[in-house]
């Protein structure tokens, strides 16, 4: 066997940018053992780490890319290392030494060039509040209402979107929109390691928010919920809008009253359960719609199955039979749902795909957003 | 270089320490003495390599005597460290170490801390200034040396604790050991065989508890806690709260036999619950004591809330089992009339019953009927009784059930009760107001002739009051009076018509249609009132003939007070109820009832809950009827008192008596029932004369009525409700069709069938655990069986205390992916070995456990998996390494492999396997070398999901095989769970008790974890076993050793030497506030009530400084620490 020597300069590199707490890894395998992709195909993210802890090649090999940063692995860690961190640090040195995987390329320039990664003029990012009147942030708004790119650019978002806005601003939520000058808020950049695009990003968000004196954000996304609690400095609060929904019903102030009778079962998008803990809100809203029949999946909550969007996995191909959402479609189906409720853009894309894949009938079942169920029973 | 300075008279030497280059390495020594040798006072001024070293101390003897030096500074290591050597030195020298010695510490507070040479001999420099002149201000302090108490406690039955006991009783002196469990042995017990040599545990351990037990200097004390610890080392006084036992140890000769009649089972905590035991019990056949002991509760909620205190848990029980006769003498014991209370009763039991947070709850009141119903009462023994002498009577008013009940108890106690009834039947209300097709007359016979062959005498139409008065009963000899007449008078409306014919008062109706006498009726009939009563009526009125019976009330439905049951069983007899009615007049036709007419009640009670009807009387109805029967209650029939002084009434009518004593103001004469209630439940009219009989057993034999009379039972510490426990619905009690009552008096409740009352018992949740049937106690031929003991609280006084209270082994149920509790054969470490050990389940043998009976058990696993670090070296539960579960997974995989057969395949998976110990590695390479497969990779699920028809039926444990990289699923019938050893989940309030502190980790903090690992922050409070942190037995037993032998250094120097640097309240400043008591945790403060000052006790003062830091007049300082030292310090520093 030919030996091979240690690398440290290139360990050193990744501890550099994060990943810091790959040094106390033990090697036990939990985290390959949790691995959603381990239902499909071999990935040990262990064996990343022990690669990368030591410079040894392999670590660059496609796997690296694989992560959908789903943070199953990083919930069990018995030595709670940040394993999204250090996979996100390793490939921020990979992009940074110039290898760039192809299906990057297009998202991060679109991110660079128009504050979005859907290749769509920056122009167009507020049309979806026509005829909305939802008035622009101010300091007579409470909430910034900070719309996902997806959400406003995605047409099957978009529908969403304008459902969850309407309703929210006419239970008397005080919010306001920003509108063209606000930008993606490079999530996916991060989580990609594209450094240099997230900082462009996240420093021109800031200062925006700082400028306009936002205190309070209401998120489409888990995901840029997830940012602006973890990654972006300032003293905002920020929440969901299934929370909104939750407090909302709670208070009275919005009432679920026609009946949707259907049979809903809810996927829990990780950047809002494992990533953030909310995991009841969402529930809570569905529970409070007259007729609809809630189903608990056998993975759910902390054990969710990821939609494989996250980590910059939505660009990605994948073989339709190793495919998470088809996964969890086939999970669905066997638990006898009608219905996958969710309450993030990417698992709607990624489960909406999911359906086409496995060619399951849209008579048969269908991919909704909390939102859009919620605004079912209360018109 | 020495110089004088004859500015002060204060002569002071420095001496800086090198410590080898531990200080030299940063601070440059000689720099800093030439320093401090500038500073006034100073007279000598050294460094040297090892001042602690004997030449180094010489050189401070030296100097001391042959310079006068008053007063001496050591920079170097830390005071911890060499402090006391230094005081020696100079106290050898013939000066007082406290006055002039002080350290200042330049290794760990600078040359270990501190990067840059400059700025460690600066920062050396400024400390010793500061100590220089700190030393000035010290003053002679005397240490204070106290007696040791010689006896030791042990706190902790487990091997650590019986071998520290072992030790000092070795040694000869006296060791209390006290155990919270029934035995001694503690979790090495439990296990089945011991790592690496593969003891058996029974064979090295049951010679520790016999000799534990034999040891002539060694008391147990099991089933006991200790509740307080004051005083302090060398002489603590120690508060232990021992349990009842509830059979007395010195007469049990552990014969076992009372196992056999004790039908409760609950699962036992000594086998981890994978069997179950008795009430009565010993965890296991080895146990020392042998003693068994009753698991006894707080008495059930029904017990509890039963008015006459009936042992609710013991008869159903009983009836569970089949024994109605011990039934029904259980009910006996509380209560007279089952058979009649088993219809009547209002079960107030059945409102508290826990079942209920289940599903429903039981049918108490059913149970007690199907007992009363399954026994012959003309053969039925009446209890031996001690007979009084004759003239030892007591004369009865009224027969109802406060009047039987109260001669029923008094004849239970011996004495002759006599019950004088003005009717012609007996049982006053029972007989009279409650119809028979409730009440049965032949029920209320068969238990009142009990009660006369009990040796109650009961005489009809024989009324007491005027012309045969109450004086009249004393004076034919009678020692005392119960009065208990009930309330037979009836309320009338006071409306236009009442006196009509065909207008009948409720509970004379009721009286007639019972006694026979009469009971016509019209064929309309209409029944005033909401009540028990009312319903009756209405009831009995349907079957005289009446074809067409309404009732008519002022409350609304919800308010109305009969009982929901018979208001449907009224509506079911085709009555129909009208509610929010008043009477406006009853209408008439010439002599007799035509109708009735009603005004809207809008409220029935006002704002304070009184009654007190309000009418809308624009609304009103009529209606036609030939018979109106009012039934809106009873008030008492005084008569009994006419003719005797002395007893008087409350406003309300009613016999005024004592609340608790029940006495009137006659002496001797008592009363109860609606008498003095006014009306009420018949189960409190019952609770009211078994009151009596005890007041009047106490009046006669001239005891005080109040002073020690028994207690009510309290307490809610029961059974927790057991997991999985089934739905099951609450029986029905089976009755005649509503077509088949109406016209007929027989009872409509024809009583449980014998499967229904067995199956019913059997949902009782025994929340008491001990239910006190007491068949144990005839079946005890040592009669050691004492269901009367309490918890009692003992002091014992010593001079050291050992805790030893070990460790809890981690519940993996909230680790969902390992299936604990939802995959029967996934077992914790513990159950495993219970499973292999010879007093276990399944008597040594590995076998699965049947899917559908947690209980048994059936064939030996073809294949079983062994989980490392389950929540052990995880920051998600416990950081630590737990050191244990490496290694005893090896010797369980070896069990496997001995017990199951060579070709059982056995998987361990590990994270790191951790064989540090003498023969560990050895061992763990002999294990492999049977063909146990070792993976590497922490397991992270088990399954029951098949993914092949190969793991069909089995667990399949995934994780990745880290050394080949690859995921793997292993199918196994059995896997078991090395779960993390963690603190007792009470060890935060044994800390506080024994003033210890817990680590990170949650188990007791040694006081330096190398060179003092048994001692604790307290003094005489020493440290043994897994309660400081996961061991196996042997550190265990070594660490034991260490503390006992800290124990005996006590004992055997007989005194301690407590240091003076304590706090001192000066009595002339003292202002008497007493701030400072409340904040002193040691307690060390009390208030001198004369003087109005606090006093410090010397010895038991730590010298911490709460008191003198917040002494509002400064009375209190501490000595050592004075404010001039303290300033003097800081001025030192500051001074550059």
């Amino acid at each position: 066997m030919a030996s091979v020597t240690p690398m440290l300069e290139i360990t050193d590199a990744v501890m550099e940018v994060g990943g810091k707490t790959l040094k106390t890894c033990m090697q036990c395998g939990t985290c390959t053992g949790v691995c959603p992709w381990n239902l499909v195909k071999e990935f040990s993210p262990r064996l990343l780490i022990r690669l990368v802890s030591l410079g040894i090649e392999g670590y660059e090999e496609d796997s690296l890319w694989n992560c959908v940063t789903c943070a199953t692995c990083v919930s069990r860690c018995p030595r709670q290392i940040d394993i999204i961190d250090v996979i996100r640090a390793t490939r921020s040195v990979m992009l940074e030494s110039g290898i760039v995987p192809p299906l990057y390329r297009v998202p991060l320039s679109s991110l660079r060039n128009e504050g979005n990664p859907w290749s769509s003029p920056r122009s167009e990012r507020t049309d979806w509040s026509k005829n909305l009147e939802i008035p622009e942030f101010s300091e007579a708004t409470e909430y910034l209402f900070f719309a996902c790119c997806t959400h406003a650019y995605d047409a099957r978002n978009k529908k969403v979107l304008k459902e969850v806005a309407g309703m929210l601003a006419k239970s008397g939520v005080s919010m306001g929109i920003i509108g063209t000058e606000e930008s993606c808020c490079g999530d996916q950049a991060h989580k990609c390691g594209a450094f240099e695009t997230y900082t462009g990003l996240q420093e021109s968000n800031t200062e925006l928010f700082a400028a306009r004196g936002v205190k309070k954000i209401i998120t489409t996304s888990p995901h840029c919920l997830n940012l602006f609690i973890k990654q972006y400095e300032g003293d905002f609060e920020v929440t969901h809008y299934t929370q909104q929904f939750a407090r909302l019903i709670k208070e009275g102030k919005l009432t679920p009253s026609k009946p949707v009778p259907l049979k809903v079962a809810y996927h829990d998008p990780c950047y809002l359960g494992r990533h953030n803990n909310i995991y009841d809100e969402p529930r809570d809203v569905l529970r409070s719609i007259p007729g609809l029949e809630y189903i608990e999946l056998p993975r759910s909550r902390d054990t969710s199955l990821c939609c494989g969007g996250g980590g910059g996995g939505i660009w990605s191909e994948v073989e339709v039979e190793k495919r998470f959402s088809v996964l969890r479609i086939r999970e669905a189906k066997e638990a006898g749902a009608q219905v996958i409720a969710t309450a993030c853009p990417f698992c709607m894309i990624m489960l909406e795909d999911g359906l086409k894949a496995a060619g399951i009938d849209e008579n048969e079942m269908r991919i909704l957003d909390v939102g859009e169920l919620l605004h079912e029973s209360v018109e | 270089m020495s110089k004088e300075f004859p500015l002060r008279e204060e002569r002071i030497g420095f001496y800086i320490c090198h410590c080898g280059i531990n200080i030299a390495f940063k601070v440059r020594c000689h720099e800093v003495a030439e320093y401090i040798g500038t500073l006034p006072g100073v007279v000598i001024s050294r460094d040297y390599l090892f001042m602690c070293s004997d030449p180094g101390q010489e050189i401070i003897e030296k100097d001391i005597r042959e310079l006068n030096l008053t007063r001496v500074v050591v920079a170097s290591c830390s005071p911890r460290m060499h402090e006391h050597t230094f005081r020696a030195a100079c106290a050898r020298a013939g000066l007082n170490p406290f006055r002039s010695f002080h350290h200042v510490c330049v290794r760990e507070h600078v040359s270990w801390v501190t990067l840059d040479e400059d700025e460690a001999t600066e920062k050396a420099k400024t400390l010793a200034r500061a100590g220089v002149n700190r030393v000035r201000y010290q003053s002679d302090l005397f240490p204070k040396s106290f007696p040791v108490n010689p006896n030791t406690l042990v706190v902790g039955g487990g091997i650590a604790g019986m071998q520290a006991a072992l030790d000092v009783a070795k040694a000869g002196y006296k060791v209390y050991l006290v155990e919270r469990q029934a035995t001694i042995g503690g979790h090495m017990l439990q296990y089945d065989k011991t790592f690496p040599t593969m003891d058996c545990a029974a064979c090295i351990g049951t010679p520790k508890m016999v000799a534990v037990g034999q040891n002539p200097n060694i008391e147990i004390l099991s089933l006991s806690e200790v509740e307080e610890i004051s005083g302090f080392v060398g002489n603590f006084e120690v508060k232990v709260k021992r349990y009842a036992r509830y059979v007395n140890a010195a007469k049990c000769t552990g014969c076992g036999e009372c196992t056999k009649y004790c039908p409760i089972s609950v699962p036992n905590e000594w086998d981890v619950g994978t069997q179950l035991r008795r009430a009565v019990y010993r965890p296991f056949p080895q146990a020392v004591p042998i003693t068994f002991a009753i698991d006894k509760k707080d008495r059930g909620p029904c017990v509890q809330t039963c008015p006459a205190g009936t042992n609710v848990q013991g008869y159903v029980t009983l009836v569970r089992e089949g024994k109605y006769k011990e039934a029904v003498k259980v009910i006996l014991e509380n209560l007279p009339l089952p058979g009649v209370l088993g219809r009547v009763c209002p079960a107030p039991c059945e409102k508290v019953c826990r079942r209920g947070e289940v599903d429903q709850p039981v049918s108490i009141r059913n149970l007690k009927r199907f007992a009363a119903d399954h026994v012959d009462w003309e053969t039925l023994e009446v209890p031996e009784i001690e007979k009084k002498p004759p003239e030892e009577k007591v004369a009865i008013v009224g027969s109802g059930p406060a009047g039987l009940s109260c001669a029923y108890f008094l004849a239970r106690k011996g004495y002759h009760p006599t019950v004088f009834e003005a009717m012609s039947e007996i049982g006053g209300m029972l007989r009279a107001g409650i119809p028979d097709y409730r009440l049965p007359p032949e029920v209320l016979k068969r238990e009142v002739n009990y009660m006369c062959r009990m040796g109650v005498e009961i005489k009809t139409n024989a009324p007491i009051g005027e012309g045969n008065t109450i004086d009249k009963l004393f004076s034919e000899g009678y020692k005392a009076v119960f009065l208990s007449t009930g309330a037979h008078k009836e309320f009338m409306l006071g409306v236009e018509g009442e006196n009509a014919e065909g207008v009948l008062r409720g509970i004379s109706f009721l009286r007639n249609v019972n006694f026979c006498v009469d009971g016509a009726i019209g064929n309309k009939a209409v029944v005033i009132g909401g009540g028990a009563v009312a319903m009756d009526v209405a009831r009995v009125a349907r079957r005289k003939g009446a074809s067409d019976v309404h009732v008519y009330c002022l409350e609304k439905r919800e308010e109305m007070p009969a009982w929901a049951e018979e208001i449907e069983a009224t509506e079911a007899e085709g009555i129909k109820i009208h509610n929010s009615w008043g009477v406006k007049k009853i209408v008439t036709n010439g002599s007799k009832v035509a109708g009735i007419e009603f005004k809207r009640c809008v409220a029935v009670f006002d704002e304070n809950k009184r009654f007190s009807p309000k009418y809308d009387d624009s609304e009103s109805i009529s209606d036609n009827c030939d018979t109106v029967l009012v039934a809106i209650g009873q008030r008492p029939d005084v008569s009994c008192i006419n003719g005797t002084d002395g007893i008087e009434l409350t406003r309300r009518g009613l016999i005024s008596a004592d609340p608790v004593t029940l006495q009137t103001g006659k002496p001797g004469v008592f009363a109860g029932g609606e008498l003095y209630s006014g009306p009420s439940l018949v189960i409190e009219a019952i609770a009211s004369g078994k009151e009596a009989a005890i007041s009047i057993d106490r009046y006669i034999r001239g005891e005080d009525l109040i002073e020690n009379r028994p207690q009510r039972p309290k307490g809610e510490n029961w059974a927790p409700i057991p997991e999985g426990v089934q739905k099951a619905a609450r029986a029905k009690m089976p009755e005649l069709e509503p077509a088949q009552r109406v016209g007929s008096f027989v009872e409509v409740g024809t009583g449980f069938t014998e499967e229904q009352a067995r199956t019913e018992a059997a949902r009782c949740l025994s929340c008491g655990v001990c239910c006190e049937c007491k068949q144990c106690v005839p079946a005890c031929e040592a009669k050691a069986i004492e269901h009367d003991q309490i918890d009692k609280v003992v002091t014992l006084q010593v001079g050291s205390i050992i805790v030893a209270t070990g460790f809890d082994v981690m519940d993996p149920t909230p680790m969902k992916e390992y299936g604990y509790g939802r995959l029967p054969n996934v077992l914790l470490n513990l159950e495993f070995e219970r499973l292999s050990n010879a007093t276990g389940p399944t008597s040594g043998k590995i076998l699965l456990r049947d899917p559908n009976d947690k209980y048994q058990h059936t064939r030996p696993p073809k294949s079983v998996a062994f989980l490392h670090c389950i929540g052990s070296r995880d920051k998600n539960y416990h950081e630590y390494c737990s050191r244990t579960c490496c290694m005893y997974a090896l010797k369980l995989a070896h069990l496997v492999k001995d017990k199951c057969g060579h070709d059982t395949e056995v998987y361990n998976f590990y994270i790191d396997m951790r064989c540090f110990g003498k023969g560990y590695e050895e061992f763990y390479r002999r294990i492999q070398d049977e063909g146990v497969r070792m993976i590497r990779g922490k397991a992270v699920e088990v399954t029951d999901k098949a993914e092949d028809p190969s793991e069909e039926g089995m667990l399949i444990v995934r994780a990745e095989d880290t050394l080949i990289g690859k995921m793997l699923r292993v199918p196994v019938e059995m896997v078991v769970l090395c779960t993390a050893m963690e603190p007792r989940p009470d060890a935060q309030e044994v800390a506080r008790v024994f003033g210890l502190t817990l680590s990170g980790d949650g188990f007791f903090m040694e006081e330096h974890p190398k060179l003092e690992p048994v001692s604790t922050p307290t003094a005489g409070v020493f440290l043994a076993g897994a309660c400081q942190g996961p061991k196996d037995i042997p550190d265990s037993v070594a660490q034991a050793k260490a503390a006992a032998s800290e124990a005996q250094a006590l004992s055997t120097l007989g005194e301690v030497i407590v240091p003076p640097m304590i706090s001192h309240i000066d009595e002339d400043t003292c202002i008497g506030c007493q701030v400072c008591i409340g904040l002193c945790v040691y307690s060390a403060i009390e208030f001198d009530e004369f003087r109005k000052i606090s006093v410090v006790n010397e010895a038991v003062c730590k010298g911490c400084g709460s008191c003198a830091a917040y002494c509002p007049s400064g009375a209190a300082s501490i000595r050592h620490f004075t404010r001039k030292q303290i300033f003097g310090e800081i001025e030192g520093i500051l001074a550059s």
